[in-house]
């Protein structure tokens, strides 16, 4: 490179091998033309199809194992025109066009377009505790559940909102493992099931996911929210507030989930070839969303790269989007406005430690720049990706617009210096 | 001063340069209000090195500004207000080939003729500091200089008692007139008895004319690791090239290392002829990256975690522009610092406060002051009164 531009490649590059990233290189590739796609993880499968270790039996179900099957078998088909390197981190691409892979595929590489479909990441709100070791993401659980079909060690408790602490308390009945406790902050269950007017596909999976774990004795707690995580001398003591009062649960492993956002901190939003988001990392939708969204927009895509009339959009989205909104409003809770009530010590960025303290002691308001330059949030290795959401909130005054303090800029995750500057490093030679 | 002003002076920008001279004003009694387009250090200012150095100046007017304001910043670090932004910590500058050693020669001999804070502790290979890689043939230390970043100082000046601020918002204008200025802003006017332009490289959106050209430099932050494993910077000599010889080629990239006190490193840097802050890429990137990680190799084990470029005000000169604007009685330019103007911000910040004082300028620095003036560009035709 030594300054030089590098040429242009002919291959679209897709960022994430789950069901979105997998479903647009389908019909791109099908359209003629060539795709690679990275993915960080160790195989293909994204969230939901995260693919077992080498000699683990998967835990999917029936359901979940034909719609990943009928996926391969399409990739296969086009196996001539697909590329997929595991283990492989997407750095960003630039204002040249220069797309930037590290670990097993790196490269500097200038694709046709770009497809980012890195899914979704799991919000967490800040409580006291939650940066200990052992309390990580419910989905965190869940990946390793898919990975080992082993649970963790010891009691685990689930906790925070949403349709995910049911699925991942349910699995882990199934493995032998029955949480000691799901602390949900909604009231998902007072709703007449009449009223939910969910796909049924839904209700039976929720349905299925309650049954098992309420078979199993184990207490889902409504209304409720974890008040704070402390260490013991054996394990984790978790305090939480119920309307019927305060009471406190032992653990050794906690999981926390407060929803799904897209995961595109530090994606670029354009560039000079066409840069597309697909499935969840465009909107958090879920599974079926997902590869629709692939899909269509892999024909978008691929139309547009060809001079083509672009296909019709699909249907099946807004159908996805209306059943995750009435979701939302089943599960509404009040988590938000605790949110200024923790004590001032409370962590909100891990990667700085910067506290509730740190944050009052920037006065008012003080916009994006004060927090970055002189509050340091947003400023660590996750450059906002976790802290941003809630550091805007409690920072801006009610009625006006949340500062932006996640970069959008790359790199989107830390880059290793030595996969930068290696003279080995394959593909980064000029 | 006067009831019929708002304040006695407004100081249009709010980097490290305009901030500085708001503090001198304000300890010196007078009714000082900064207003800056955006906030406090939103250009330049936030998004730079901060090397105190006087190694990099060229030889003259600049280098004996620079060691003026070195041995001030001090002064200001020990007991004002820079306390917790000024860190002294030596300087290593390394080279390979003849042009950058003999670069090395030029400064040892530049640094024994200003006699100022800064020494040559040590001189000799490689060996003199542990820790160094390869593609070194010398290796100098010098003890004296320091580092402050930018966004730091800027929060230091302003956090003094007596100092109006005033962000968002933009000067659109300005007019002199029956012995005031009389300063537009979007929502407002204010009036007062002067008015000092500090506008980095954005000054000639309001003095047309003006020969400031932007010039882009890319940086780089790395995460945290073990704190001190490098005790200074470590600069390549074809910075000093760089830095003193105008359109020289460069022998080998100008790359810096900064330890943070933080424990990251901050690596630069570029020379872009260009003002776009969202111009950083990765050919760049490797290539500042492969120089710095051949001379440190303890960079190999860190990761990039945040990437960005900041814009310096360039004059066609390369001397800053610090004086009374002609033509525009009561207007102050303050503007063209470059890659100088954190250094210098602490001499310039209370010589022009003297300025609009009324006093005249420290006697040792008389000429080299007199030397920025913005009469030299009269011919050119520099505005006042936009
Ligand atoms: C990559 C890089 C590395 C550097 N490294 C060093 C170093 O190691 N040492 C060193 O000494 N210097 C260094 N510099 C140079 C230094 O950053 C600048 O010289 C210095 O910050 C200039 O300060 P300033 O106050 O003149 O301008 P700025 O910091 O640019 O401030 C100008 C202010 O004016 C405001 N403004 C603009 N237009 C308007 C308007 N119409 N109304 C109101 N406000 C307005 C802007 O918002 C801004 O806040 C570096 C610069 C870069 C880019």
């Amino acid at each position: 490179m030594r300054g030089d531009r590098l040429m242009r490649d002919s291959r679209v590059l897709v960022i994430g091998a789950g069901l979105a990233g997998l479903a647009a290189a389908v019909e791109i590739a099908g359209a003629g033309l060539p795709v690679l796609v990275v993915d960080q993880a160790q195989a293909p499968g994204g969230a939901v199809h995260r693919q077992p270790l080498p000699g683990v039996r998967s835990i999917a179900s029936g359901m979940q194992r034909r719609r990943w099957t009928r996926l391969m078998a399409q990739i296969n088909a086009q196996a001539e025109r697909i590329e997929i390197r595991c283990n492989t981190r997407f750095g960003g691409m630039d204002y040249t066009g220069d797309a930037l892979l590290t670990g097993d595929g790196r490269a500097l590489m200038q694709p046709r377009a770009l497809v980012l479909a890195t899914g979704a990441r799991e919000r967490v709100q800040p409580r006291p505790g939650w940066t200990l070791p052992c309390v990580t993401t419910a989905g965190a659980i869940q990946a390793e559940l898919k990975t080992t079909a082993h649970p963790p060690y010891g009691r685990v408790l689930l906790a925070g909102s949403g349709p995910l602490l049911l699925a991942v308390a349910a699995e882990l009945v199934r493995l032998g493992r029955a949480p000691v406790a799901v602390i949900e902050a909604g009231h998902p269950f007072s709703h007449p099931l009449s009223a939910l007017r969910l796909p049924a596909s839904y209700l039976i999976e929720a349905a299925g996911y309650l049954l098992r774990v309420k078979a199993a004795g184990v207490p889902v707690l409504t209304g409720a929210h974890v008040l704070a995580i402390t260490p013991s001398a054996d394990g984790l003591v978790v305090r939480v507030n119920t309307p019927r009062g305060d009471r406190s649960f032992g653990a050794d492993r906690i999981g926390l989930h407060d929803g799904i956002a897209p995961n595109d901190a530090g994606l670029p939003v354009d560039g000079p070839v066409p840069v597309l988001r697909l499935g969840d990392c465009r909107e958090a939708l879920g599974a079926r969303a997902a590869l629709a969204d692939g899909r269509a927009g892999g024909g978008r895509l691929a139309a547009q790269l060809l001079g083509r009339a672009a296909p019709d959009p699909s249907a099946d989205l807004d159908l996805q989007r209306q059943a995750q909104r009435r979701l939302g409003a089943i599960y509404a809770h009040d988590g938000l406005t605790r949110l200024s009530d923790l004590p001032s010590d409370t962590v909100l960025c891990r990667c700085e430690n910067r506290t509730l303290a740190d944050l009052r002691a920037l006065g008012s308001n003080p916009g994006a720049r004060g927090l970055r330059l002189d509050g340091r949030f947003g400023m660590g290795p996750c450059q906002g990706r976790f802290c941003a959401e809630w550091v805007g909130r409690l920072s801006t005054p009610a009625g006006l617009p949340l500062p932006h303090i996640g970069s959008n800029r790359w790199p989107s995750r830390p880059i290793p210096i030595s996969d930068l500057v290696d003279p080995s490093a394959e593909g980064l030679e000029p | 001063m006067s009831d019929r002003l708002d304040h006695d002076v407004i100081i249009a920008g709010a980097g490290v340069v305009g901030a500085a001279i708001a503090w001198h004003l304000a300890r010196a009694g007078v009714r000082v209000a900064i207003i800056d387009a955006t906030g406090p250090a939103a250009a330049a200012s936030g998004a730079s090195d901060g090397a105190v150095s006087v190694a990099s100046k060229k030889p003259g007017v600049m280098a004996r500004l620079a060691s003026a304001s070195l041995i001030y910043t001090h002064d200001l670090a020990a007991q004002g207000p820079l306390q917790a932004a000024f860190a002294a910590r030596p300087a290593h500058i390394f080279g390979s080939g003849a042009a950058e050693l003999a670069a090395m020669d030029t400064l040892a001999a530049k640094l024994n003729h200003l006699s100022g804070r800064v020494r040559v502790v040590a001189d000799g290979g490689p060996d003199l500091l542990s820790g160094l890689g390869t593609g070194v043939d010398r290796l100098m230390t010098l003890e004296g200089e320091g580092h402050m970043p930018g966004h730091k100082a800027v929060r230091a000046y302003l956090a003094a008692p007596g100092i109006t601020c005033i962000w968002p918002a933009p000067l659109l204008g300005y007019e002199v007139a029956d012995g005031f200025v009389t300063v537009r802003l979007a929502d407002r006017t204010l009036r007062a008895g002067q008015l000092v332009l500090a506008l980095g490289v954005s000054s000639p959106d309001l003095i047309p004319g003006l020969p400031i050209v932007p010039r882009a430099g890319q940086l780089i932050v790395t995460d945290r690791g073990p704190v001190g494993a490098l005790s200074g910077s470590l600069t390549a000599a074809a910075y000093l090239v760089a830095k003193t010889q105008d359109g020289a080629a460069l022998p080998l990239l100008p790359v810096v290392i900064d330890p943070l006190t933080s424990g990251q490193y901050l690596i630069g840097s570029t020379r872009e002829d260009h003002g776009d802050p969202t111009r950083v890429d990765f050919a760049t990137l490797r290539r500042l990256l492969t120089r710095a990680a051949t001379v440190w190799p303890a960079l190999r084990d860190r990761r990039v975690i945040r990437t960005f470029a900041g814009v310096r005000a360039a004059v066609s000169d390369s001397l800053p522009i610090v004086g009374p604007l002609p033509g525009a009685d009561r207007v102050t330019i303050v503007t063209g610092f470059e890659g100088d103007g954190i250094c210098l911000s602490a001499l310039i910040g209370r010589e022009v406060a003297r300025m609009l004082c009324g006093l005249s300028p420290d006697a040792a620095l008389a000429a080299d002051l007199a030397a920025l003036s913005p009469v030299r560009f009269s011919k050119n035709r520099i505005e006042g009164a936009a």
